[in-house]
């Protein structure tokens, strides 16, 4: 697996080779790959940096409804951050935010590689039908799969409740699954697990039909068990897959917004508070967008620093190669 | 390594998911053109009085043959952040209802047109509530179009088969028929004496304001929110008391999460506070289907104050239409609106259980029982505080979250009114 084609090698012995050849032809050589890059680069100039830049004025300007009729902001300096620093509530959601991000992150990824091992273990036929479950809970849309859960968990007329009572393990007649929020996130993280997995597995499966069976079978007989053999074969050669799961994973439940916002029938109290909803609240509902925006960068220099270490990490793979 | 391989090939099929969601984004919200108008209404028109809406539109149509009509029905929780989202687009719909809590804010902001008055329909006999909603500095921003008010629906049969011949007239009855039945019919987990949604804070309040409390009061140009005074706290807790023994509705949703009609019509309830409209919403197919002839076991009645001979004051709701500033045909929007609040509708929007936009037609339900009693429930009623940001300290689910932190015994009475309270002096106060 680690072996590199001669293919591979061939380009790092070039710029030895150009080294003779005239200059002006040296220099197109070298500015191709940035001439290549120059498309791509402008489009997500125009796509990602245009609204940044114009989020980070946002947050530097008093932005409410009068001021969005005439597209025309106050500037007042740094006041939209004192005020979010000195909101304790703001703490609070970004504690919650990071916490929930390590719960989803934690148990998708765990029960995503024990899935994506059963796989491996069972036959064709069985493999086929999880399969097809996890390619349609993948391919469920967010809105549509938060309606079936509300459904279940429906304090009134739920089948979750039903089958919990039916089944003796309790009297869950109108239980009411959000009135105390350690189990109202107890649903929304399931939620999020249920529809993150398939992603996981499925790509973990594909790496895991890679580890050659020579490699586990020669541990085998050298007396390693499952575990040993996991842990010292298939994770280290798994691991740029893990980097890159981890890493999407954390940027996507860092910034879960339909799932909360749609169970909690669009105005979640205050204790189902992302930083995600805590924005969208300031800007939209109580059109403080300059507030909003304030949030929303914190929010991204909050996940850059989390995922920083995992591009790093991407970027050494990528460098060992 | 193929390992890396498959990691790319995950990286780019992530991203191909993220690229396709991105573009399959939002139709806008209609591009103006003479061609076609605009109009955003509520469901509420959808389900309770669709035939007054189409009979509007094509009297429109009649006057203006070549223009289309787009109706877009919204829900109450999302559009006003899409209408502001449509006015940073410059693409706003050129006809917009709102709420009558809605209006002020907008109307501060200068983000709707200007009006006059004698070009629509009845506009000398309008409700002077709504009409109010829709003034600023003397100009008129908006056409009232029907106001609601809330009444108890309960099951005449339940209150017979616990010896209850007769509506209630005082608090204290109310208290003993809920007893009752709650003995009764309580053994059934699912049955609620009288049902209320924990986040139905216009009930709760409708006890503040019966017991002398406000929202909030404006003293000197600053607002101050008055829920921790000893009226609201002495009222809330009266609200809390009952709510616990007859209620068995979910805590932590609104009155429209299902709406109570569902239950009701599923015969759960014994009673609940709804508005006009919705007694014949307990019969649609999305409130509840009941049959026909559940009809006779229905009554209505205004909710008994604590005070004798008076009745619990109702939330005087109600919904006005406005044309943003941005529209970009003002005329054929106008004249929408007056095709759409002329008597012909609004004598539809009244049987539906709502209350007209004008007096001269406050007697349409005065000979149906069902709808009698709402009207009479709107002499005694409160109204929200006239602040320009009223309505932020409904987007913030102030009182919702403080009912749901008292309903489920999370915090005080005391403690949760205080919050609310400080909250909203927060809010009312914030310059815009």
């Amino acid at each position: 697996m680690s072996s590199r084609s001669p293919a591979a090698a061939a380009p790092l012995a070039a710029p030895s080779v150009s080294r003779r050849r005239p200059l002006g032809r040296r220099l197109r050589r070298a500015a191709a790959p940035y001439a290549l890059l120059l498309p791509a680069a402008a489009v997500i100039a125009a796509v990602l940096g245009y609204p940044l830049y114009y989020l980070v004025r946002l947050s530097f300007q008093h932005y409410g409804l009068f001021q969005l009729v005439r597209h025309k902001g106050e500037s007042i300096g740094t006041a939209n951050y004192a005020e979010i620093f000195h909101d304790s509530l703001f703490w609070h959601v970004v504690l919650r935010t990071i916490a929930f991000t390590f719960a989803c992150v934690s148990l998708t990824i765990v029960l995503g590689t024990l899935v994506a091992l059963l796989l491996t273990k069972v036959g064709p036929f069985i493999r086929l039908l999880l399969t097809a479950g996890l390619i349609f809970v993948w391919a469920t849309p967010v809105v549509v799969a938060v309606d079936i859960w509300q459904w279940m968990v429906d304090y009134e007329f739920g089948v979750a409740n039903w089958t919990l009572t039916a089944l003796h393990l309790g009297d869950f007649n109108h239980h009411d699954w959000f009135a105390n929020p350690w189990s109202g996130w107890a649903v929304i993280v399931s939620l999020i697990v249920w529809g993150a997995i398939p992603f996981v597995t499925i790509t973990l499966y594909a790496g895991l039909t890679q580890v050659s069976r020579d490699l586990t079978e020669a541990a085998a007989i050298d007396g390693a068990g499952p575990w040993r053999s996991f842990r010292d074969i298939t994770l280290p050669l798994l691991k740029p897959i893990y980097v890159i799961l981890i890493s999407l994973s954390i940027i996507w439940d860092f910034q879960v917004f339909n799932q909360v916002w749609i169970i909690r029938n669009g105005s979640p109290s205050t204790d189902y508070y992302l930083m995600s909803i805590y924005a969208y609240v300031e800007s939209f509902k109580i059109s403080e967008y300059g507030l909003g925006s304030a949030i929303a960068l914190v929010m991204v220099a909050i996940m850059l620093l989390i995922s920083f270490v995992y591009i790093r990490q991407m970027v050494r793979i990528g460098d060992a190669e | 390594m193929k390992a890396r391989i498959i990691a790319a090939v995950a990286l780019a099929a992530a991203l191909s998911v993220v690229v396709s969601t991105a573009s399959g984004g939002n139709k806008s919200a209609g591009q103006a053109s003479a061609s076609k108008l605009v109009v955003w209404l509520q469901t509420d028109a959808q389900n309770g009085w669709p035939t007054a809406v189409a009979g509007a539109t094509s009297a429109f149509k009649a006057q203006h043959p070549g223009v289309d009509v787009e109706i877009q029905y919204q829900e109450w929780t999302t559009h006003l952040q899409k209408f502001d989202a449509s006015i940073a687009a410059n693409d706003v719909p050129d006809v917009i209802e709102m709420g009558n809590t809605e209006t002020s804010k907008y109307m501060a902001a200068r983000a709707l047109s200007a009006l006059k008055a004698k070009n629509y329909p009845n506009s000398q006999t309008w409700l002077s509530g709504l009409k109010q909603s829709c003034t600023s500095g003397g100009h008129l921003y908006c056409v009232p179009y029907y106001a609601g008010a809330r009444a108890v629906i309960y099951r005449k049969d339940l209150y017979r088969s616990v010896g209850v011949k007769a509506p209630p007239k005082t608090y204290a009855k109310f208290l003993a028929v809920g007893k009752k039945l709650m003995k009764k019919y309580g053994g059934n987990k699912n049955f609620s004496a009288f049902y209320e949604p924990g986040q139905n804070w216009y009930v709760a309040m409708s006890f503040v304001a019966d017991y002398g409390g406000q929202i909030a009061v404006s003293k000197g140009g600053k607002w101050q929110g008055t829920l921790n005074t000893p009226q609201a706290i002495q009222a809330l807790t009266v609200f809390k008391k009952m709510v616990r023994s007859f209620s068995r509705a979910s805590k932590t949703t609104d009155e429209a999460h299902p709406y109570p009609s569902i239950p009701f019509a599923k015969g759960r309830v014994g009673s609940f506070i709804g508005n006009g409209w919705e007694w014949p919403y307990v019969f649609n197919p999305k409130g509840g289907a009941a049959p026909k002839s559940f009809a006779k076991r229905m009554g209505a009645y205004p909710m008994p104050s604590h005070i004798p001979g008076r009745y619990t004051p109702t939330f005087l709701g109600g919904s006005d239409l406005a044309i943003p500033a941005q529209s970009k045909d003002k005329q054929l929007a106008a004249d929408w609106i007056k095709a759409f609040t002329g008597s012909n509708p609004e004598t539809i929007i009244a049987r539906a259980g709502n209350i007209a936009n004008t007096t001269t037609l406050v007697n349409v339900n005065k000979s149906n029982p069902a709808l009698a009693p709402f009207a009479k429930a709107a002499k005694y009623s409160w109204f929200v505080p006239t602040a320009p940001n009223w309505v932020n300290v409904e987007n913030a689910n102030v009182l919702k979250n403080m009912c749901t932190a008292i309903l489920t015994n999370r915090s005080s009475v005391a403690k949760a009114a205080g919050k609310a309270s400080s909250q909203i002096t927060k809010i009312l106060n914030t310059k815009s």
